[in-house]
Order: structure tokens, then C-alpha cells, then sequence
């Protein structure tokens, strides 16, 4: 993963904040490896999945903060900006400290060796602690590969009730991971 | 939990968040109208205020309001990562230079006594009791719309935010105070917002974290 491929990722944010959820799956999935590799290459003294949990923590937080980002302005340095901060936090609230610059994420760093996508632990306590109905939500769209509408008929409920239930699930994950780290 | 999992979670929320300044302008206006409401039930607006509205004195109403509307814009750009804040940061401090100088050069036309003068009186004490506490409501939705921004620097934005409820209960408590000298509203109103500025700073950190 080169930089260059995070360029033109303004068009498919834009459709993203617009409802269209592949586009948004299609920001993620290429914004990740970079961060990963960052949290990694400054992170070694957590381990695997603790780099894992951090970068969760991070992409939780592109996610709910998302709508900071001016849509006439480029997506990098936003990007770039808000990753820091939250690798900087989460990397606090886990008792280390790390130097992290916005060069860290525009020149590259070493490659981190290793089996690529992992597993983080957090997720799972966070889940745990969660209403079940909520916690399935979560899961249903990665683990089972379900879309809106099948979550839906398989929970009985609308699919605008799906979308909201998510989006409030989402939230307190991102809250209950903010108190748990502390 | 795989990452790859939690990113199609994420994708699949594809709820739109309000935008901050919605946010801003939706609390701003109750929050106001509770310290406008305050001032009218617990204070009284000054019985000439019509006159002294279309007189220079409505600067007294107005600059602490322009100083509120710079201090938003600031405020709501510096939620908003990797966006330009110089320009409205330097028309922010323009805007106070002003102030200063105003105040230096009536200082220097009518002398330390006069200024020792102006201030010598309990309206000094009641301005400086009351625009923190006009500024109250004002800081809480200031600060609770910001939070749903993204805060780079905490301390300061929390001290941005105190200017904007400073000058907001300033320009409300202008409405009630009766006092117009330039050597009374500079120092007096300027202690008071300097005030709200500082627990914006001491606050902020603890409710712009994210």
C-alpha cells in the first residue's frame, strides 16, 4: 500500500456520507493497511493485538468524528490528523507513550513483518457488556456477511430500525471502549 | 473481534451525523434566551435602553456580540481537522487589538484618575459577578456542541468557547447596565469575558476529549 492509493478517496467519502455503504466499505478497507502499519511501526510494545485494538480504536473514531471532514477540502490530511490524535490517546490510556508525525503516515514507514489481518481482544469485552440484541447487530454485518436488509428479516424489524439500532450500538461501543481503556 | 469485521459494521452505519454548526446553532438560540430571560426576570433592562441603543453606546451591545460571532467561526474550525483557522484566528485578534487600543487612547487622553474613577463604583463588582453567570448556559451549549467535533487542542478550543459565552452575556448584560464610559465598559467587560475564558480553558480539556 503506497500513499497513491489513498488519493482520489474524496469521491467514494463523499458518496459515503451520502448513504452509499460500499463506497464507505471501499474507504476503509483502503485507509487500513496505513494505519495499521503506522500503529504498528510505533507500537511494538503492545503486541500484536494490542497494535490490533489500537487501530480498532482509531477507525471507531474516523467513524464518529466523520462528519468533521469538509467535503471541499482533501481527505489526507484530515485523515491523517485525526488518526494521530487517537493513536497518540489510545496508546496513552494503555500506558505508553508514542511520538506519532503527520510524516508517519505520508512518507511510509518500515513494513511491520507478520501475518496481516488480526484479531483484537477489546471488541470482544466491549460486545460482552453490550444489550445482545445490540451486540448481534455489530457482528451480523462482518462475521455473517449480512446486508441491511437481510439483518432485518432475520431480527423482524425494519430496515430503518436496523440502521438506527447499528448507529446507536456503534456509539456506545465508542463509549464503553473510551471508559474501559481508562 | 477482526478487524476486517468491525470496518463492515462501521460501513453498514451509514446514518448522517449533525454537523457541528447545526449543532452550534441549534443550542446557541436556548441558551441565550435562557440568559436573556434570566437578565429580564433577575436583573431588569435599563430604563432608557432605546436611547442608549441608538446612541455609541450600542457599541457596548454590539463589539462583545461581533467578538461572540468571531469566536464561533473560530471555535467551529478548529473542531474541523486540517481546516485553515489562521485568517479567522488573526480577524479574532485584529478585533481585540482594536479594543486594546480604544482603551489606551482614552486612557491617555483622560489620565489613570479617570479610569481609577470609573471603576470606582458597585456596578464594577455587579459586571464582574454577572456576565460569568449570564455566560453559564451559554459555555454548556458552546462546549456540548463542540464536543461533537473533533478538538485537536482541548484547552484552547474550551478558551474559545469561553469567549463566545463571554461576549454573548456580555452583549446581554449590556442590555441592564447603565454605565457607558469607555474607561468603565472596557476594563469591566474585558475582566468579566477573561473570566468565562478561563473556565472555558480549565473545562475544556475534560469535556472536548474524544
Amino acid at each position: 500500500m503506497s500513499v497513491n492509493d489513498l488519493e482520489g478517496l474524496e469521491d467514494l467519502m463523499r458518496a459515503a456520507n451520502r448513504g452509499d455503504m460500499a463506497a464507505y466499505h471501499r474507504v476503509l478497507s483502503a485507509i487500513t493497511p496505513l494505519l495499521r502499519k503506522v500503529v504498528r511501526a510505533r507500537g511494538m510494545a503492545l503486541g500484536r493485538e494490542g497494535c490490533e485494538d489500537v487501530l480498532q480504536d482509531v477507525l471507531l473514531a474516523i467513524h464518529r468524528k466523520r462528519h468533521t471532514w469538509n467535503e471541499d477540502q482533501p481527505l489526507q490530511p484530515w485523515l491523517y490528523a485525526i488518526a494521530r490524535h487517537k493513536v497518540v490517546d489510545a496508546f496513552r490510556a494503555r500506558g505508553t507513550r508514542v511520538e506519532v508525525s503527520i510524516d508517519d503516515f505520508a512518507e511510509g514507514l518500515p513494513a511491520a513483518s507478520g501475518p496481516d489481518p488480526t484479531e483484537g481482544r477489546d471488541m470482544e469485552k466491549v460486545l460482552s457488556k453490550l444489550d445482545p440484541r445490540e451486540a448481534d447487530l455489530v457482528r451480523a454485518f462482518g462475521l455473517n456477511g449480512e446486508t441491511t436488509a437481510e439483518t432485518a428479516a432475520r431480527l423482524n424489524m425494519s430496515e430503518g430500525a436496523v440502521r438506527v439500532a447499528l448507529h446507536r450500538a456503534l456509539k456506545s461501543v465508542a463509549r464503553l471502549r473510551e471508559r474501559m481503556i481508562e | 473481534m477482526k478487524t476486517d469485521d468491525l470496518i463492515a459494521a462501521l460501513a453498514a452505519d451509514t446514518l448522517p451525523q449533525p454537523k457541528v454548526a447545526s449543532q452550534l446553532l441549534r443550542a446557541l438560540p436556548v441558551a441565550t434566551g435562557l440568559s436573556l430571560l434570566a437578565l429580564a426576570v433577575f436583573w431588569g433592562v435599563r430604563p432608557d435602553l432605546l436611547v442608549a441603543l441608538s446612541s455609541y453606546a450600542v457599541l457596548k451591545t454590539l463589539v462583545p456580540l461581533a467578538l461572540a460571532a468571531l469566536a464561533g467561526a473560530l471555535a467551529l474550525a478548529q473542531v474541523h481537522p486540517a481546516t485553515p483557522q489562521k485568517a479567522r484566528g488573526a480577524v479574532l485578534l485584529v478585533m481585540i487589538a482594536l479594543t486594546v487600543t480604544v482603551l489606551i487612547a482614552t486612557l491617555m487622553r483622560d489620565g489613570q484618575g479617570a479610569l481609577v474613577a470609573a471603576l470606582s463604583t458597585p456596578s464594577a463588582l455587579v459586571c464582574l459577578l454577572s456576565i460569568p453567570v449570564l455566560a453559564t448556559p451559554v459555555l454548556a451549549a458552546t462546549l456540548w456542541a463542540l464536543s461533537s467535533g473533533a478538538p485537536m487542542r482541548p484547552r484552547l478550543t474550551g478558551a474559545v468557547a469561553g469567549l463566545v459565552a463571554g461576549g454573548f452575556a456580555a452583549s446581554i448584560y449590556s442590555l441592564y447596565c447603565d454605565k457607558d464610559m469607555v474607561l468603565f465598559v472596557i476594563p469591566a467587560y474585558s475582566t468579566a469575558i477573561a473570566a468565562v475564558v478561563l473556565a472555558g480553558a480549565v473545562i475544556g480539556p475534560r469535556l472536548l476529549r474524544w
